[in-house]
C-alpha cells in the first residue's frame, strides 16, 4: 500500500502527458481523482499504523541493508495526512483558477511529479533514494514557480533554482560521507550503526551540511533568501502547495527524521534549532510587517511560522512536539488557505498590492470571511487553531526554563497580529476602491476548497482532544523514540 | 502532556456571581436598545449573533476556573469585540484594528503570564494556586496578567483604543463592551489574580495605585477638553477605570469592596450614559457637541436618565458613584495610616488628591457636556428637524440603569453591599456597615436632599420667582445679525483655558500628536524592519553570502 502514495501520482502525470493533447479538461479529472484517492489512502494509513506501528514494504522483496524499503510510521502518516489533504484542496481550487494560464495540463503533470516527490521523501528509508524524491519535488517545483513566465517569475525560478541545487549537493556531500562512514545508505543501518560507532568530527560536519540544506529547503533564516521570491511569483495553488506543505516535507520532515532518528539528537543540536528557529521568527515577522505585496508578505510570515515549528522541536520535550507538529498541521492549512485567498483575490481584481485594495468584504464576502478565520488563526486568536499550537509552544518553552526565547516567541505572535490585521483591514475593510466596483466572487470550486480549509483551521484544535489524540502522539512518538528506530524497523521487518 | 481535562473547569464563587448577574443585565438592556436603535443596518443576524456570543463567552470567562479556559473565551471576547466594532461607520475597521492589537497583543502577553505559573504550580487550576510575588519571574508574571486586564479594561497606557471606538462603533456595542462588560472582565480578572492567584506585595500594590492615580488625572483632563459627545464619554470610562484599579490597589479589604462596587456603578451610569448619547445620535445625527443644545425639553426622558447617571458619574450623594467612591477613599486612608515608608505615604496622597480632584473635574467636563447638549440654545438645524423623543425600545434602558443608579445609591447598605460586594471580599475580612471606618447614612442623606428640592420648588412657585428674560434680535452697528450662528454659546470652549495653561499646552500638544498613545509608539519600532529590507536586495551573491555566513557560523559551533 505504501507504493502508492508514489506510484499513483507517478502514473497520473504519464497519463496526462500521453492523453492531453486529444481529450480536452481530461487532465482536471485525473489529477482531481489522483489526489482524492490519495487523500483517502493516507486516511486509511492512520489505521494500519495505529494497528502495525511500523510498516515496511521492501522493494522488489529485497531485504532492507540491500535493498531498498519504503517506511511507515506514526511521522509519516501524519505528514502523509497533512501533504495529501492540502494537495487535494489545492487541486480542486486549481480546477477554475488555472484556467487563466495556457498549458493546464503541463501544470497538472508537474503538480502530480511534485507530489510524488513529496511523498516519496515521506515514505523512503534510505536516504539516497530520498535525495533522489527530494531532488524530483524540487525540480518540478523550479519549474512551477516559472509556470507564468514573466519576468519576474523567471528570475525567482532562477534564484530558486541555484539555491536549490547548492542546497542538494551539500545533503549530496553529506549522504556521500556518511556512507563513507557507515559503509550503508538504509536509515535504519545508518542509525544503529553510527551507535556503536563514535562520533567524531565527521558526523559534526555531516549534520552542518545537512542542517545548511535542509534549512534552506525549509527556509530558515539565513537560508531563507529564495522563499520570498518563489512564493510570491508562483501561481496561487503553488504557493500554497510551497509555503503549506512543501517547505515542512522537504525542510522540516527531514530535518527532524535525520536528526532525530538517525544522527541522533544532541543538546547542541537543539540549541541550534532553537536559535535557528527564533531567529526566522523575528527576521520572518518584521519583514513581513513592511510588505506591501499580499503574497509576500504571506512568504515572510511562512519563514516566521517556520521558525515556530523549528523552535518547538529545538525543546525536544514531548509536549513541545506535540505543539510543534500541531503547529505543522495548522500552518499547512491555514497558509494555504490564505495563499488561495491572495489567489481569489488576484483573480477577481487582478492586483495583490495592499494599498491597491479596500473594502473588499461587500464583494468578495466568502473570500473575506475564510480569509479573517485563516489570518486570526495564524495570528493565535482562541479558539480558532493556531491558539492552541502557539500556546502548547510558549508553555513548553517556559516549562523547560527557556524564558526568553518564550517572550520572543510571544512578542513575535503579538507582530503576526498586527500584520495580519493590517492584511485584514487594508484589503477587506474600509472603502471599497472606485475600480474595483464591478468585481464578483471568485468561482465555486474555488469557494468550495477555501471553505473546507477554513473548517479546518477553526477545528484544528480538537486534534488534542480524545478521539484524534493517538494521531498525533504516535508522531511525536517516533520523534522521542530517537535513535531506537533504527533497532525498531529491523524488528518490524522479521 | 498534562491532563488540562481531570479537574472541574468553571467554579461560581462570591467574586463572580454578582458579575454574572451584571453581565445578563446588560445583555438584555442592549438587545432592547439594539432592536431599535439597529433596526434597518445592515448585517443584523452577525450583529446579534456576535452580541450573544458575546455574552456568553464572558459568562464563560468570569466563570472559568481553569487558566486556559480562561485564556480561551477572554481571547475570543477580543474576536467578538472586533467584529462588533467593524460594523460601525466607514472608519470603524481603524478602530478596529486598533482595538484587536492592543487587546489580542496583551492577551498574547497574558498566555506568557500563564505558562510562568504553570512553571511554578504545575497546575492550572485556578482555586490551587496561591503564589508569593518573591522572584523576578513571577512579578513578571503578574505583570504580564496585569497588562491584558489592563487592556481589556481600557486603563492607562492601553487605554487608547476606548475613545477611538466610541467613536467609531455603533452606540449599543460601546454600551455594551468597552462601557461595561469589558469593565467588569478587566476588574474581576485583576481582582482575581490580586486576590486569589498572588499574594500581592507593598511594591506591586503601590504600582497598580500610581497606575490608577495617572489614569484618573490624566483621561479625565483629556475628557475636558473634548468636542465630541462620544470621545467625551469614551475618555470618560479610560478614566473611571482607574478608581476601579486604585481602589484594588490599596489593598486593605475596603479599598477592594470600593473598587470592585465601583466597577458595578461605573458599568451602570456609563452604559445609561452612552445609550443616552445613542438616543441624541440617532434622533439628530451627529454627536458634534457645537451642533447639538437644547434638547433638554424635546428629550425630557433621556435628559432625566442622562442627568442622573452624569452626577452619579462625578460622585455627587446620594447616587451610587458617590459610594463607591467614598469607599475607595476611605481605602487609601486606612492604606495611608498602615504606611511607614515616606515614599509611599506621598504617594497615597498623591493618589487620594487625584481621586478627589478627578472627581471635581469630572463634574465639570460634565456640566460642559449637558449644557452643550441638553441646555443652551438650540440650533436652528435642530429647530426645523421636530425632534421627538425616542421609542420606548431606547429609553427604557436608560431609565432602567438610571433607576438603578438611585437605588444603589439610596439604599447602599440595604442592597449592593450587602448582597454582591462584601460577599466578595468576605474570605478575605468580613466587612459590615458598622466595621467601616467612615460611615453615612445615604437614607438620611437622600431624604434631607429631596426635602432641600421640595422646599426648593415651593419657594420658586410661592415667590413667584420668573425669569426675567428679554429676547431681542441683535445688532450691531446698525447690522442685524443672525443671533443663532454667532452669539450661540454652546459650551465645547468651556475649558479652553486650560488647554492654554503655560504647564499645560505642550502636554496637551503631545497627545494630540499621540505621544502617550502605545499604539503610536509602537508603530514607530517597525522602522527596524527597514534594516532587513535593505539587506534583502534582491541580488543572488548576497543572499549566497548570508548562506555562507550562516553555514560558517554552524561549522563554528559543531565541528570543533
Amino acid at each position: 500500500m505504501l507504493l502508492f502514495f508514489i506510484t499513483i501520482p507517478l502514473c497520473a502525470a504519464f497519463l496526462i502527458s500521453l492523453f492531453n493533447r486529444k481529450i480536452k479538461n481530461l487532465s482536471d479529472f485525473i489529477a482531481n481523482l489522483a489526489t482524492f484517492i490519495l487523500f483517502l489512502f493516507s486516511l486509511s494509513s492512520i489505521k494500519l499504523i495505529s494497528l502495525y506501528k511500523i510498516i515496511v514494504y521492501r522493494l522488489g522483496g529485497w531485504m532492507p541493508p540491500m535493498g531498498i524499503c519504503l517506511v511507515g510510521d506514526g511521522l509519516a502518516s501524519f505528514m502523509l495526512v497533512t501533504v495529501n489533504l492540502i494537495s487535494f484542496l489545492v487541486m480542486i481550487y486549481s480546477i477554475s483558477y488555472m484556467d487563466r494560464y495556457t498549458d493546464k495540463w503541463k501544470f497538472h503533470a508537474l503538480f502530480m511529479l511534485m507530489l510524488a516527490g513529496m511523498n516519496g521523501v515521506i515514505l523512503s528509508g534510505d536516504l539516497f533514494s530520498l535525495y533522489l524524491f527530494l531532488e524530483m519535488a524540487s525540480i518540478s517545483a523550479y519549474v512551477l514557480v516559472a509556470f507564468g513566465t514573466e519576468p519576474e517569475d523567471l528570475e525567482a525560478s532562477f534564484k530558486y533554482a541555484i539555491m536549490g541545487s547548492i542546497a542538494s549537493i551539500f545533503i549530496l556531500l553529506g549522504i556521500g560521507l556518511l556512507y563513507s562512514y557507515t559503509s550503508t545508505l538504509n536509515m535504519a543501518d545508518i542509525s544503529s550503526g553510527l551507535l556503536n560507532k563514535p562520533k567524531g568530527l565527521l558526523v559534526g560536519f555531516v549534520a552542518v551540511l545537512f542542517l545548511a540544506g535542509f534549512g534552506l529547503k525549509s527556509a530558515l533564516v539565513p537560508f531563507h533568501t529564495w522563499l520570498p521570491d518563489a512564493h510570491s511569483s508562483a501561481p496561487s495553488p503553488v504557493s500554497a502547495i510551497l509555503s503549506g506543505i512543501f517547505i515542512k516535507t522537504l525542510g522540516i520532515y527531514a530535518l527532524a527524521r535525520i536528526f532525530f532518528n538517525i544522527l541522533g539528537i544532541s543538546d547542541k543540536i537543539l540549541f541550534l534549532f532553537m536559535v535557528l528557529g527564533v531567529l526566522s521568527m523575528v527576521v520572518g515577522a518584521l519583514l513581513a510587517m513592511a510588505q506591501n505585496d499580499i503574497k509576500r508578505m504571506l512568504a515572510y510570515s511562512s519563514i516566521s511560522q517556520i521558525g515556530y515549528i523549528v523552535f518547538a522541536l529545538g525543546i525536544g520535550t514531548p509536549l513541545a512536539l506535540l505543539g510543534g507538529l500541531l503547529h505543522l498541521f495548522n500552518h499547512a492549512v491555514f497558509k494555504s488557505l490564505l495563499f488561495l485567498n491572495a489567489g481569489a483575490i488576484e483573480y477577481s481584481t487582478g492586483s495583490r498590492k495592499l494599498s491597491d485594495l479596500g473594502g473588499l468584504n461587500s464583494k468578495l464576502p466568502i473570500t473575506g470571511g475564510t480569509s479573517f478565520i485563516g489570518s486570526m488563526s495564524i495570528a493565535g486568536i482562541p479558539p480558532l487553531g493556531g491558539f492552541w499550537s502557539k500556546l502548547i509552544i510558549i508553555i513548553a518553552a517556559v516549562q523547560t526554563g527557556h524564558i526568553g526565547f518564550a517572550f520572543v516567541a510571544v512578542l513575535v505572535s503579538i507582530i503576526t497580529l498586527v500584520y495580519y490585521l493590517k492584511f485584514q483591514s487594508f484589503v477587506f475593510f474600509g472603502k471599497l476602491n472606485q475600480a474595483y466596483i464591478k468585481v464578483r466572487e471568485v468561482p465555486l470550486v474555488m469557494k468550495l476548497a477555501m471553505v473546507f480549509l477554513a473548517g479546518i483551521s477553526i477545528f484544528s484544535g480538537l486534534l488534542l482532544t480524545p478521539p484524534f489524540k493517538d494521531f498525533l502522539q504516535s508522531a511525536t512518538g517516533i520523534l522521542l523514540s530517537g535513535t531506537a528506530y533504527g533497532q525498531a524497523i529491523f524488528g518490524a521487518i522479521k | 502532556m498534562p491532563n488540562l481535562f481531570s479537574y472541574p473547569f468553571f467554579k461560581l464563587d462570591q467574586l463572580n456571581s454578582f458579575i454574572i448577574l451584571a453581565i445578563g443585565l446588560f445583555t438584555i438592556l442592549t438587545l432592547i436598545y439594539s432592536s431599535r436603535f439597529m433596526k434597518g443596518k445592515p448585517q443584523l443576524i452577525q450583529y446579534y449573533t456576535y452580541i450573544i456570543l458575546t455574552a456568553i463567552a464572558a459568562v464563560a470567562a468570569v466563570l472559568a476556573n481553569n487558566l486556559i479556559l480562561l485564556l480561551v473565551f477572554w481571547g475570543f471576547l477580543g474576536l467578538t469585540l472586533y467584529l462588533l466594532i467593524n460594523m460601525g461607520d466607514e472608519k470603524s475597521f481603524l478602530a478596529a484594528k486598533k482595538t484587536l492589537i492592543i487587546v489580542g497583543g496583551s492577551d498574547a502577553l497574558m498566555i506568557f503570564g500563564i505558562g510562568i505559573v504553570y512553571y511554578f504550580t504545575n497546575s492550572f487550576q485556578m482555586d490551587r494556586i496561591r503564589l508569593e510575588l518573591n522572584n523576578g519571574l513571577l512579578i513578571f508574571a503578574y505583570i504580564c496578567i496585569a497588562i491584558a486586564c489592563f487592556a481589556k479594561a481600557g486603563a492607562m497606557p492601553f487605554h487608547s483604543w476606548v475613545p477611538d471606538s466610541a467613536v467609531s462603533a455603533p452606540i449599543p456595542v460601546v454600551a455594551y463592551l468597552p462601557a461595561s462588560l469589558d469593565k467588569l472582565l478587566g476588574i474581576y480578572l485583576l481582582a482575581r489574580i490580586s486576590l486569589n492567584l498572588f499574594v500581592m506585595n507593598k511594591a506591586m500594590n503601590s504600582l497598580l495605585m500610581l497606575i490608577g492615580g495617572l489614569t484618573i488625572i490624566a483621561a479625565v483632563m483629556m475628557a475636558l477638553v473634548q468636542h465630541n459627545l462620544k470621545r467625551l464619554l469614551g475618555y470618560h470610562a479610560v478614566s473611571q477605570v482607574g478608581y476601579m484599579i486604585l481602589g484594588i490597589g490599596t489593598g486593605n479589604p475596603v479599598g477592594i469592596a470600593g473598587g470592585l462596587f465601583h466597577m458595578l456603578n461605573n458599568s451602570v451610569y456609563k452604559s445609561c450614559l452612552f445609550f443616552g448619547a445613542g438616543n441624541v445620535e440617532y434622533r439628530i445625527n451627529t454627536t458634534e457637541l457645537d451642533e447639538l443644545g437644547g434638547l433638554g425639553k424635546l428629550m425630557p426622558i433621556t435628559y432625566a436618565s442622562f442627568l442622573i447617571a452624569s452626577i452619579a458619574i462625578s460622585g455627587v450623594p446620594p447616587f451610587n458613584g458617590f459610594a463607591s467612591k467614598w469607599l475607595i477613599y476611605q481605602g487609601i486612608i486606612l492604606n495611608l495610616q498602615d504606611t511607614k515608608s515616606v515614599v509611599q505615604s506621598i504617594l497615597s496622597v498623591f493618589c487620594l488628591v487625584a481621586a478627589m480632584f478627578g472627581s471635581a473635574l469630572t463634574l465639570a467636563s460634565f456640566a460642559k457636556l449637558l449644557h452643550a447638549v441638553f441646555l443652551g440654545q438650540r440650533l436652528n438645524t435642530i429647530k426645523a428637524k421636530g425632534i421627538k423623543e425616542v421609542s420606548w425600545a431606547m429609553w427604557s434602558p436608560c431609565i432602567i440603569l438610571a433607576a438603578i443608579c438611585v437605588i444603589f445609591g439610596v439604599f447602599v447598605f440595604a442592597i449592593p453591599l450587602k448582597y454582591f460586594i462584601f460577599p466578595a471580599v468576605s474570605n478575605y475580612q468580613i466587612l459590615s456597615r458598622q466595621s467601616l471606618p467612615g460611615s453615612w447614612s445615604p437614607l438620611l442623606a437622600a431624604s434631607f436632599i429631596i426635602l432641600a428640592l421640595v422646599l426648593g420648588f415651593i419657594i420658586f412657585k410661592l415667590g413667584r420667582l420668573k425669569l426675567n428674560l428679554r429676547q431681542d434680535s441683535t445688532f450691531s452697528g446698525g447690522e442685524i445679525t443672525q443671533p443663532q450662528a454667532e452669539n450661540m454659546v454652546t459650551g465645547i470652549d468651556f475649558y479652553n483655558t486650560i488647554k492654554e495653561m503655560a504647564f499645560l499646552r505642550p502636554v496637551y500638544k503631545m497627545a494630540q500628536q499621540g505621544i502617550f498613545d502605545i499604539y503610536e509608539q509602537g508603530k514607530k519600532f517597525f522602522s527596524i524592519s527597514k534594516v532587513f529590507q535593505y539587506l534583502h536586495n534582491g541580488v543572488l551573491p548576497t543572499y549566497l553570502i548570508w548562506m555562507l555566513l550562516g553555514m560558517t557560523c554552524l561549522f563554528f559551533m559543531l565541528v570543533r
